[in-house]
């Protein structure tokens, strides 16, 4: 692992393992229902916790938002060229719209400053394991750096045999 | 109006009890916290800067603890003493960090532990990510989780 990626993920950890420190909360303005604070656009102030922003330099971010019965947490993941722009997004898509699969994971990042977001609530922190739960994120944003770069290889590798193939034609 | 449906009506009723961030800060600010004016923020700021020129950052950890600005007459000041902060922060060098942090005390670590969650959130302490994290990750090191749970909760912010 290198140098400045493991505070980064030492501080990603413990920031997450205090926010997620949950309890069942129902709605204060709509009787009977019970929903996650932190996605309620007209919420009362004192629900919500300090949001808190790591970042590893520009391009990487972890923003965690805590409130009293669940946290969001949205990544952005490095995108250092254009190439890898297409990448993220097509990546992040394609577990986006599988979303109920990762129980976790929310249908669209919260704002185009991040890649992709989360969204747990006291429901999943009392059906699994919260340490699991970090682990899965912390998981996350190691594999996807993995996978992207490896992505890109494959993509240039693709697209130089095919610029021979297609060129080669041309040569008399 | 053709949106009527999605009115917020409960926000337009004065008795609906929802709390903004003002109504939050009220009570803290009834206990005699000191309000910074932009002159004695200048004032900080120019210390902190000559502190950091010196070399000197066990001061300017005390300077930043010890003289948190969490009210001020503007929005402004408080940026300003915050981008402030996180570049003598990050003139730090690495190995310092440790040392430093080690001799802080616990309520000097719950404050300086603000300034580097604001700081990395502004795009100027998202630059200096590398040097942040280090302080972040030496008061991790120190106390756990504890001061980042005193952070989540305290309502004065920086």
């Amino acid at each position: 692992m290198s140098q400045s990626l493991k505070p980064y993920l030492t501080a990603v950890r413990y920031s997450l393992t205090a926010a997620l420190n949950l309890s069942n909360f129902s709605s204060q303005e709509v009787e009977r229902h019970n929903r996650p604070e932190i996605e309620v656009a007209h919420q009362s102030m004192e629900l919500l916790l300090n949001p808190m922003h790591i970042s590893r330099n520009e391009h990487e971010q972890v923003l965690i938002e805590p409130s009293v019965n669940s946290v969001r947490v949205s990544i952005k993941v490095k995108q250092s060229d254009e190439i890898e722009e297409i990448l993220v997004h097509k990546f992040t898509r394609f577990l986006e719209q599988r979303a109920e699969n990762f129980y976790i994971l929310r249908r669209v990042p919260i704002n185009n400053n991040y890649s992709i977001s989360f969204l747990i609530t006291n429901q999943h922190t009392e059906t699994m394991k919260v340490n699991k739960l970090v682990d899965f994120i912390i998981e996350f944003m190691e594999e996807v750096d993995k996978e992207i770069s490896e992505m890109k290889l494959f993509l240039n590798a693709r697209a130089r045999f095919v610029a021979e193939a297609y060129l080669s034609e041309f040569v008399y | 109006m053709e949106d009527w449906r999605r009115i917020d009506i409960d926000a337009l009723d004065p008795e609906n009890g929802r709390l903004t961030a003002a109504d939050l800060t009220k009570p803290i600010l009834q206990t005699g916290e000191p309000v910074y004016s932009s002159q004695d923020v200048q004032g900080i700021m120019g210390s902190l800067r000559s502190y950091a020129s010196s070399g000197d950052f066990t001061s300017v950890v005390k300077l930043i603890t010890a003289q948190p600005v969490y009210f001020a007459d503007s929005e402004q000041t408080k940026d300003m003493y915050v981008k402030q902060v996180v570049e003598s922060l990050a003139q730090c060098r690495t190995m310092e960090i440790s040392k430093i942090v080690s001799g802080l005390t616990d309520s000097e670590c719950d404050v300086l532990i603000k300034f580097l969650y604001k700081g990395m959130s502004i795009p100027e302490g998202a630059k200096q990510g590398t040097i942040l994290l280090a302080w972040l990750d030496n008061i991790i090191e120190k106390n756990g989780s504890n001061s980042i749970i005193r952070y989540l909760t305290d309502r004065k912010t920086v």
